[in-house]
Formats: C-alpha cells, structure tokens, sequence
C-alpha cells in the first residue's frame, strides 16, 4: 500500500500516509479514528471516503464499508469538478472486491474511463475488472481502446490473449482466432513483435487453427529469433512439422533435439513417432500441449501398419543407430534415456510385428543389468512390462534374480537391484499367485534384508532417505495381501507393526505414514490415521490433490470436529485461490507473460469444477446439519443460510456433473485401495487378478470418475431434500388443508416429488420401483445385501418418501388415512431392519475390521436425523401456536390422532433402534483394554507354526532387542525405544475413542428422541 | 532420462509426490503462481517416462546494477530420481537462462547452514558460500548465501566471500 501515495483527490501525502501506515500495521481502529479526521477536513472527497471504507471493512463492518463506498461512488459521480484517479478508484476497488462486489468496482472505473476518454491507466484498471469478472469480450474491447492510444504491442497481446479466452473457455467462435491474427499480421507489418511470449502466442493462434505451414514460416523467418534458446526452437520447429505431417523433416529436428539433449524422453517419443510415421500420438492433438495432465496411454497405440516392411526395418535400423551414437556420446550413468530407447525400439517392432523374437525381454535385461539399482527401474519399464505375457513375466522375473546374485557389485548396488526384483514382483502380480507360505516368506525376506541392511544408513544425516526403506512398504502390502486372502487380523496388524517399526527408526519417510494412515483407518482406528495424516503437512495445492487420503473416511466418521477442521481448511485455501486468481492472471499480463495469463485462467476453471469442491461444499451443510438436527430451528437457520439447499441442487445438474474435472493424485495410494471409493480387502481376495498396475484405477478412472458423478448428483440433492420434507411435513398438518383434503400450497411437494424421482433415478430406479423395492427387502422377497454400499442413500430415501406422502395422503388415498400411515410403518419397519442388520454384520472392531461401522454411523447421524426433523416439524404444527387460539372443538384434534400414534410408533422404533446400537458400544467399549491388547497380541504368536503372522514381528522384536554396534548409536538409539504393544495400546485407544464419539453421538440423539417422545399429544 | 520444459499450473495438481518429501515446502498458490507469472522461464521441471515429475526448480532475476542476478528459491527432485544429477541439470539450466537471456552476473541461493549434503552438492556444482545469514530461518537456523558467478561478471566479484555475517534485514532482497 506504502506505494499509493500521492496527491490523491487533492489530498496531501502527509496527511494520508499515517492512515496507510496504520492499515499495513493492523491497528485498524488507530487508522479510522485517522480517517475520521481526514474526512471532516475532506468531507467529500471519495478518496478519503474510501479509505474509510477499507478500515471498516477491515473491522469487520462490511454493510457500512459498503454503504461508506456507495457514499463516495455518488460523489465520484455528480460532483463535476472531482478529481478522479486511479488511486481513488483502486482504493474502492479493493473494498468492494472483498464485499463481493466486483460490479460496483468495474461501473466506477467504466464511469471514470467515460469520463476521461484516453486515459491510460483508468483504462488499465478497467481491463483489470474485466479480467476479475472473467469478461473476455470487455477485456478485448478494452485492449483493443489502449492499444489504439498508444499502439503498444502489450495491449494488442492483450487483445489477442482476450479472442484466445473466449475461444477457449467462453462462447466465441473460432473465427474470432482469424481476427486476432489478422490483427497481429497488421501489427507486424508495420511494428514488428519484440518480445518472444508474443511470438509464443502468434503461433499458438496459429496452431489452433491448424496453420501449421504458416506457424513454421514465422518461425523459420526473422521473428524466430525472438526465441533465444536454440532448444525451445528446436522442439516447437519440430512439434509444428509433425503437426503439419512433414514426419522426414520433424523426425530430423527431433534428432537435432536429441543431439543436443540425448536423455529428453519425450523428445525421442517424438523423433521415433515421425521416424516411423506413426501418428496415434499427434493425432490427439496435444503433443507438447504442456497443460496436458493425463498419461499418454502407452500400450498398443502404435499405428504402424502402413509401412512395408522393408521401410519399417530400415527405419528402425537407422533408430538403432542413432541411439547407439547418444549412447556413446553420454559416458555417464546419470542419462537413462539413450539406453531406455533401445527397450522403446524392440517394443514397438514387437507391436508392429506382432510376434515376439525375444528382442525386448534381452533389452529389458541388458537395462536391468545398467540401471536395475536404481529406485525408479520400476516405473521406467512399467510400459514395457505390459506388452509382455505372463509367461514372459515370470521367465524376465528368473533372469533378473540371476543377474543380481551375482556377488561382484557394491553392497548399495546389490540392495537396489535385490528392491527393484522384489518391486517388479509385487507390481508384475507375481505375488497374486504365490502359495501363502511363499508369500509370508518373501515378507520375512524383505524384512530382514532391511534390518541387515541398516548398518548402511548408520552415517547418514536423519533427513537423509536410507538404503532398503522401501523394502519394508512393500512387506507391508504382502502382509495385507496375507490378509486379504486369510482374513486373519494378525497380518494386518504386523503389517502396522511393520510400518510403525520403519517410523521409529526414521520419522520422515511419507510412503509409510501413506500406508499407515489407510491401514488404520480399515481398523477404524480414525485418531492414529489423522496423526499420520496430519505429520505429511498436507497444505495449499496438496489439499486438492492429497487430501483424498483421509477425507472421505472422515466424511462417514464420527469425529466431527476433526472433520471441520479438514472441511473449512479446504474451503479456505480453494476461496483464497479464487479470489487472488485473477489478481494473478492481471500480473501476467502486465508482465507479459499472455501464454501464463491463459493458463492461469483455464487453471481457475479447473479448479472451479474441481469433483472435490463440489463434494466438501455439499458435504459441509450435511455435517451441519447433522450436529444440529436435535433442533429444527437451528436445523431450519443452516438450511437458510443454504437459501434452503436450493444452490446445492444445482451442482446436481447434469451440466455441473459431466464438467466435474477429477484432480486427486491416486498414484500414492495403496494398491489395496486404489481409490478413495474402493477398498479390496472388503471383497474377496480375486486369485486372477493380472497386476497391482491393472487395478491401480488407470484403466478404471472413467468408471471411477461415472461413479463419483452419482455421488454428487445424489448428495447436492440431501440438503434441498431435507429443506423440502420439513416443510412438507409442517404445511401438511396446518390449517391450510382444504375441507376435500387438497392443500392450497402444494409447490413444495410437487418440488419434493420430483426430486424423489432424480433421486430414485440416480440409485437405478424409477419412483415406484423403489418403494417396491423398500417393500420387497421388508418383505424378505430381497436380501439387503444388495444394496451394500447404498444402505443409507435407501433408507434416506424411505424417510424423504414419508415426508412426501404427509401431503399427499388425501390425493392417494380418498379415505384419508392409508398411505400416509403405511409409508410410517415402512420407515420404522426399515430402521429396525437395517440396525439389526448392520449390527450384525458390522462385529466386534477390534477382531472384524473394515468399514461397516461407518454405515452404521451414517444411519443414526443421517437418516434418523432426517426422520426425526420431519417429526419435530409435524409435532410443531400440531402444537396450538402460542398467539392463536386453542381450537375450541376437539374434532380437529381427534382428526390427528391416527398420526400422533404412528408418530410415537415412530419415535418407539428410533428410540429402540438408538438403543440397540448403545448396547452394542457399551459391549464393547467396556471390554478390558488388557484383554484386548492380550486378544491382539495373541493373534500374533505362532505357537511352534510355521504358517499364520508373527514371523515378521518376530525379525522387528530380534532387531530391535538385540545390540548392534554396527547400526550407530542413533539407530541403535531408536531400536531401542520401540514397542510393540505400544502399537497394539494404540490401536485399541484409538478405537476406543471412535466408539466412544459414536457413543456419546447415540446418547445425544436419545435424549432428544425421548424429549420428542414427550412432546407426542 | 529426463525432459525439461516450463513448469505450468497443472503441474501443481502432480507434483505431490516430489513434495510430500518433508524438506520440501509447499507454498501458497499465489507464491507459485507469482513466480509463474512474472519469471516463467526460471521454473522448470523434469519429467521421466510415464509422465512422472521427477523435481523441478523455482526461482527469479532480480536486483540493479551489478547485482543483477538469478536467484535459486527451491530446487527439489523426488526420491526415487535421486543421484541421477537431475538437480544439477536444472541448476544449469537456470544458470543458463540468467547468462544468456537476462545477461546476469551471477547466480544465488540460500541454503540451511545444517544441511551438508546440499552445500556439498551445491559446491560440486560451483557455488562458493558468499556469506553467512544469522538466524535466516525462522529467526532459529543461520543460512548461507551461496553463490555462482556468470560470464558477465569477468573478474568475479560477485563472489569474493564477505567476512562478516549478515542479518536478514541486510539483505538486499527477500
């Protein structure tokens, strides 16, 4: 701020610069009584007026900062002789931008730049306003009055960036690009361009319009120069070639490109792609498009089959070569790429070929015996594993165990390659298909090549990464395969065990804490899972693309205050980034940087759709209302603050739904639980499964990504559903009911209908199917297996059904008292149902681990919170209202006395229902910690056998309780501190403590259920 | 095996593995998109087969006169990319991009004066420690400046070695 000083609506410095002062330091209420001053000697000047704005608003005063910023508008407007400038009108920009009212802002400077035609800082803060309100058609109009002025080559960029917007992500046609060539051509001949990011976007101009030819001849012309690095040229010269199909000569420059640069891997994509005309990969139009965010799928893509033979081997033969001249050239290690060609080479005659001469498997080997040590081997040959068969698979696997028995190499080299044959182990699906025993000692191995292997590390700085540390995420996940296939806790534990170990010795490593924080929250062990959570320091950018780790855990979880916090610190970081997102585009231009301006504003866009916004904004009011349903009021003042959940169905629309982008990063996830919706170890173990790889989602991120745009669909429709179901449920019992039963307001119902009807659609069925479908699980004719994973998207749905049918009795059922009182039977019919059900199922935590819990939760939290609003609204209409009247004839009441009996039926089955899950807590929770850690204990000892957990802790426990000098003290230090029943006392804590939340949950929702209970005429 | 191209805001979206590493920060939108908007050039990352992002490097050009120069704010590459000197690939570029583009006289960073492997790389890669910061980090943690000097500078002033410390508020920039 200490920069806007000046002579500012003929104000002096000296008199404003305190107030700023005090406003940079925070001492707001020092800065208005300043301010306070200023304008009784300046009582008109919207100047001081708006600084006086600012300091309220600061304050936390926004209806006076607003109604102080009005006050100055009107003097900037009918005082004639006001000096208006940019300072001014920054200043009131910055008050209504926080108020939310950009409009007010952009009239100002649209009054101001009327006023004084020309000129050019008015009009720069106007363009500024549009770029705020994402007006790329003003921003354009505006650019292109600046650039008339002053004819700079920044406003006429600015002009074309504005086209390129509205062709991209507004409503602008295509020849809107035509335009802003012609207007750069015109600019060209007669200015010439001077700066290269202006060059960047001619050409991307061009590019959008195919203009290939024309793209390579401005930069093969003088304007090429602008690009100073020889290499930048290079790459797009070479990207435009193959665009335009010109594969000899792109495939040319990419050779320059390789020459100069022999390890860019994309680059010698690109090169073979044009050697051999191959163009799968530039017919997706993206190529070098550095926005793309999606891998390129690598497997049988190739489209080779045009060229004959003779060509295609020649063509090869000249690659072979080539790569054999960088490999000469690169006498280092530290260059994968020229080696990893070769293995690119074989794979794609293996495709074009489609037979197998054994060629790549012997590249595959001759890399592993180069770089195999290496950590990331693994995920360099990924995309060639999977062109081979299983078969080959296993046979590679063999060869690779000779090569690195070979006792010659470093002890380092030798654990690297030992790692990387384990890794392709477990990412090949070798694993699947090993005999339990086998399994339980390829764990026993990893873990006990990690302990011999730590005298390794012993010097090594405690931040440093140390040899083997992956060795024992990947005993981890064979663990959990031991007890996917056996079900036996005690391998899910040691595998806890495991990973708890690896932290003791060094705290930093984020891959365990990863499996850890999943691993406990299969335990439901939520505290331990969100400390591991919280240790990863997962903030800003990271809450959008790591936060599924935990988050919808948590969302079913009844740690709610814990789930705030992760709610509102989300919330938080995407509201700050869409308010200083265009701040930060307007930066970029003015730095002119016109190709980051687009990318900033197609990033927000991005971002604005982003799935998990949509889901924590949805979910937020649910949780609200959650914590408050013992109270319709408060419950009524959330869905007002909602504007009645109306916002919210919205994002339910199709529109909303199919624009959501998904942009969690899922390759840090287990295998296991490859993505947040989806947990193997709740199924059973499948022996076929291919390869961790296969499962990882990549191949499954559509059906994925179909799925959780239900999810939205559904819950964007809660909030409005429980608005909708009380309201229904009040005006239905008062007065307004007519003599022949119809209600005189029956909008709300007919909204409700309909929203039944999407609601039904999204889980697979029309409106009355569903409700025979209810039936027909009340009636035994269906299991509630089948609707596992929706339980309590039905039963919310059964309540809401209900809520409905209160209006619509008289409409169904002329005699006035059959549906209304069937569709209460069918909800208390189904809450008991299902709680016995879900009890069942759900077992002891301690000795049943995985999710039921969760839905348990969700029921008492959700659908009896949902039900006992729509009771609490008709006992509300049912009382005399305190200023009317008492109803003189007791035939009004009498009419209700049908309903206050299915109410209390009601009430009777929540209550019991409540109840039931109490005993089922208190059983547990009263369990003695010490005959739960002995329960947990014991699923580890091996008594003599062979097979079953506790080997692998009986390594850690050998490890860590006997001395070994060659460690180093500090690891010594740490082998000493750890424990494993400390690890067993956590899990059953933390359990405890879930328990006891839901506990606690159940007895408040008891209370306030029997409380209604007294309510019931 | 590496390619090097401009970091762009999608990046952002992918680079979490690279910075779950606990030494590596994770700064708010606007500092990345600040230094994406005004020094594009100077922020690059390296990408592996796969699209994996395997590190990147951040920084600026900043200062008059004779201290015009380029600034290192933070170079990170993800584990299993380790010892592949792709750091130093990255260096070198920004190092190239000061000499040749912005024709600056020579290259800084500061680096945490506990953190030996990184002040023996950044030596190996040719940075003199130019001097010492008192309590730079957090007002706990002494810093060091290191600095590169580039071809402008032809007698190499930029890094005879002060002899005194500094504090951070004689810093000339932040």
């Amino acid at each position: 701020m200490a920069s806007k000083f000046g002579m500012a609506g003929g104000i002096p410095e000296r008199r404003v610069r305190p107030i700023w002062d005090a406003v940079d330091s925070r001492q707001f209420k020092n800065a208005l009584k300043l301010s306070t001053a200023l304008l009784s000697k300046f009582p008109n000047s919207p100047y001081a007026l708006a600084l006086k704005a600012l300091i309220l608003e600061r304050l936390g005063k926004p209806d006076e900062a607003l109604s102080v910023c009005l006050n100055a508008k009107e003097h900037l407007y009918s005082d004639e002789a006001i000096l208006i400038d940019d300072l001014t009108l920054s200043t009131l920009q910055i008050v209504f931008q926080r108020l939310d009212r950009l409009d007010l802002a952009t009239s100002c400077y649209e009054y101001a730049c009327g006023k004084f035609a020309n000129n050019l800082e008015l009009m720069m803060g106007l363009f500024n306003c549009y770029v705020r309100e994402y007006s790329y058609v003003k921003q354009q109009q505006t650019a292109i009055k600046m650039y008339k002025v002053v004819g700079e080559e920044r406003f006429l960029l600015w002009a074309v960036c504005s086209f390129q917007l509205q062709v991209l992500c507004g409503e602008g046609g295509e020849k809107l690009l035509l335009l802003a060539e012609a207007l750069l051509k015109k600019h060209i001949a007669s200015h010439d361009l001077h700066e290269p990011e202006a060059l960047l976007v001619y050409i991307s101009i061009l590019e959008q319009q195919a203009k290939y030819e024309a793209a390579l001849e401005i930069l093969s012309g003088k304007l090429g120069s602008l690009l100073a690095m020889e290499g930048d040229k290079l790459r797009l010269q070479g990207r435009l070639l193959a665009h335009a199909r010109d594969y000899v000569a792109a495939a040319a420059i990419f050779q320059k490109v390789l020459e100069s640069c022999p390890d860019d891997w994309e680059y010698f994509l690109h090169y073979l792609d044009c050697l051999l005309e191959d163009d799968s990969r530039w017919c997706k139009g993206n190529v070098g498009d550095q926005t793309q965010c999606s891998k390129v799928v690598v497997t049988g893509t190739c489209n080779l089959s045009h060229l004959t033979d003779e060509a295609f081997d020649s063509r090869i033969s000249s690659a072979l070569s080539f790569v054999q001249k960088l490999q000469t050239e690169v006498d280092n290690d530290s260059s994968r790429g020229p080696y990893l060609a070769n293995l690119e080479i074989e794979k794609r005659r293996r495709l074009y070929k489609k037979s197998d001469d054994r060629k790549l498997m012997e590249a595959l080997l001759k890399y592993f015996g180069r770089f195999g040590h290496l950590a990331c081997f693994t995920s360099d040959v990924e995309m060639f594993l999977q062109v081979l068969t299983q078969n080959e698979k296993a046979e590679i696997l063999e060869d690779i165990m000779k090569v690195h028995e070979s006792p010659s190499i470093l002890p380092a080299k030798a654990l690297g390659q030992v790692m990387t044959s384990f890794r392709l182990q477990e990412s090949t699906g070798v694993t699947f298909r090993l005999p339990a025993f086998e399994l339980q000692s390829t764990a026993a191995r990893m873990t006990e090549m990690y302990c011999k292997h730590l005298p390794l590390s012993k010097d090594l700085d405690p931040q440093e990464n140390m040899h083997g540390e992956e060795l024992l995420v990947m005993a981890c996940n064979v663990l959990v395969q031991l007890f996917w296939r056996t079900r036996h806790v005690g391998y899910l534990l040691e595998a806890i065990m495991v990973l708890e170990f690896g932290l003791t010795i060094r705290r930093y490593v984020w891959q365990y804490k990863i499996l850890l924080l999943h691993l406990y929250s299969y335990f439901c062990v939520f505290p331990s899972a969100l400390d591991w959570y919280k240790t990863l320091d997962i903030k800003n950018i990271l809450l959008e693309t790591a936060s599924h780790h935990i988050l919808p855990q948590m969302l079913r979880s009844p740690l709610w205050p814990d789930l705030t916090d992760l709610l509102d610190e989300y919330l938080k970081f995407m509201d700050d980034h869409f308010r200083e997102a265009a701040d930060l585009t307007f930066l970029a231009y003015r730095h002119r940087n016109y190709t980051k301006a687009i990318e900033f504003v197609q990033f927000r866009e991005r971002l604005q759709h982003s799935h998990q916004y949509s889901m924590i904004r949805i979910e937020a009011p649910i949780l609200q209302l959650k914590q408050k349903a013992a109270s319709l009021e408060e419950a009524e003042c959330i869905l007002e603050n909602l504007n009645h959940g109306v916002q919210l169905v919205d994002l339910s629309s199709e529109e909303n739904c199919k624009s959501l982008t998904f942009n969690e990063d899922m390759q840090s996830r287990p295998w296991w639980t490859p993505t947040p919706d989806e947990n193997y170890l709740l199924g059973p173990f499948e022996e076929d499964l291919c390869c961790p790889e296969e499962f990882m989602g990549k191949k499954q991120a559509n059906e994925r990504e179909t799925r959780l745009r239900k999810v939205i669909e559904r819950r964007a429709l809660l909030p409005r559903l429980v608005a909708l179901s009380i309201q229904t449920a009040s005006s239905s019992l008062k007065e307004n009911v007519k003599a022949n039963g119809s209600i005189h307001d029956n909008s709300n119902s007919s909204e409700l209908k309909h929203l039944l009807e999407q609601y039904a659609r999204n889980l697979g069925n029309s409106f009355d199917d569903a409700i025979k479908i209810i039936v027909g699980i009340l009636e035994g004719q269906r299991h509630l297996e089948d609707w596992s994973p929706h339980v309590v998207d039905w039963m919310n749905y059964a309540v809401f059904v209900n809520a409905w049918n209160l209006s619509s009795r008289d409409l169904a059922h002329p005699d006035g008292n059959g549906c209304q009182f069937d569709s209460w039977n069918l909800v208390d019919n189904l809450i008991e149902k299902c709680t016995i059900e879900l009890l069942r199922t759900t077992g002891p935590l301690l000795k049943c681990p995985g999710h039921d819990l969760l839905s348990l939760v969700q029921m008492v939290t959700e659908t009896f919170s949902w039900h006992c609003l729509v009771i609490q609204s008709c006992l509300r209409s049912l009382q005399p209202s305190g200023k009317k009247k008492k109803r003189g004839s007791g035939a009004a009441d009498h009419s209700h006395l049908p309903l206050c009996k299915a109410i209390r039926h009601s009430v009777d089955s929540l209550c019991a229902a409540v109840e039931k899950v109490t005993t089922w807590l208190k059983a547990q929770l009263n369990e003695l910690e010490d005959e739960k850690l002995s329960f947990l204990l014991s699923s580890l000892q091996r008594n003599g056998c062979d097979e079953g957990p506790g080997q692998i802790l009986e390594i850690l426990e050998a490890e860590a309780g006997t001395p070994n000098p060659e460690v180093g003290f500090r690891i010594s230090q740490m082998l000493q501190s750890w424990s494993s029943a400390d690890v067993a006392r956590k899990v059953i804590k933390g359990q405890c403590s879930v328990l006891s939340e839901f506990y606690c949950i159940c007895n408040s929702k008891l209370k306030s259920m029997r409380a209604l209970r007294q309510l019931i005429p | 095996m590496t390619t090097i191209r401009r970091f762009c805001c999608n990046d952002l979206l992918r680079f979490s593995p690279v910075n779950f590493d606990h030494l590596t920060e994770t700064f708010n939108m606007s500092f990345y998109m600040t230094y994406l908007a005004r020094w594009p050039d100077y922020f690059h990352v390296g990408e592996g087969p796969g699209n994996r992002i395997m590190g990147y490097i951040m920084g600026k050009v900043e200062g008059q006169g004779e201290s015009w120069h380029g600034h290192v704010t933070a170079v990170t590459v993800a584990p299993e990319y380790r010892r592949q000197q792709l750091a130093k690939k990255l260096m070198n570029m920004l190092e190239e991009i000061s000499d040749k583009m912005d024709k600056a006289y020579f290259v800084d960073l500061f680096v945490r004066a506990s953190n030996m492997p990184a002040i023996k790389m950044y030596e190996k890669l040719g940075y003199i420690i130019y001097r010492r910061v008192l309590r730079y980090y957090s007002g706990e943690e002494d810093g060091l400046d290191m600095r590169k000097a580039l071809s402008r500078d032809v007698e190499k002033k930029s890094i005879i070695p002060l002899k005194r410390p500094v504090t951070p508020d004689e810093l000339e920039y932040d």
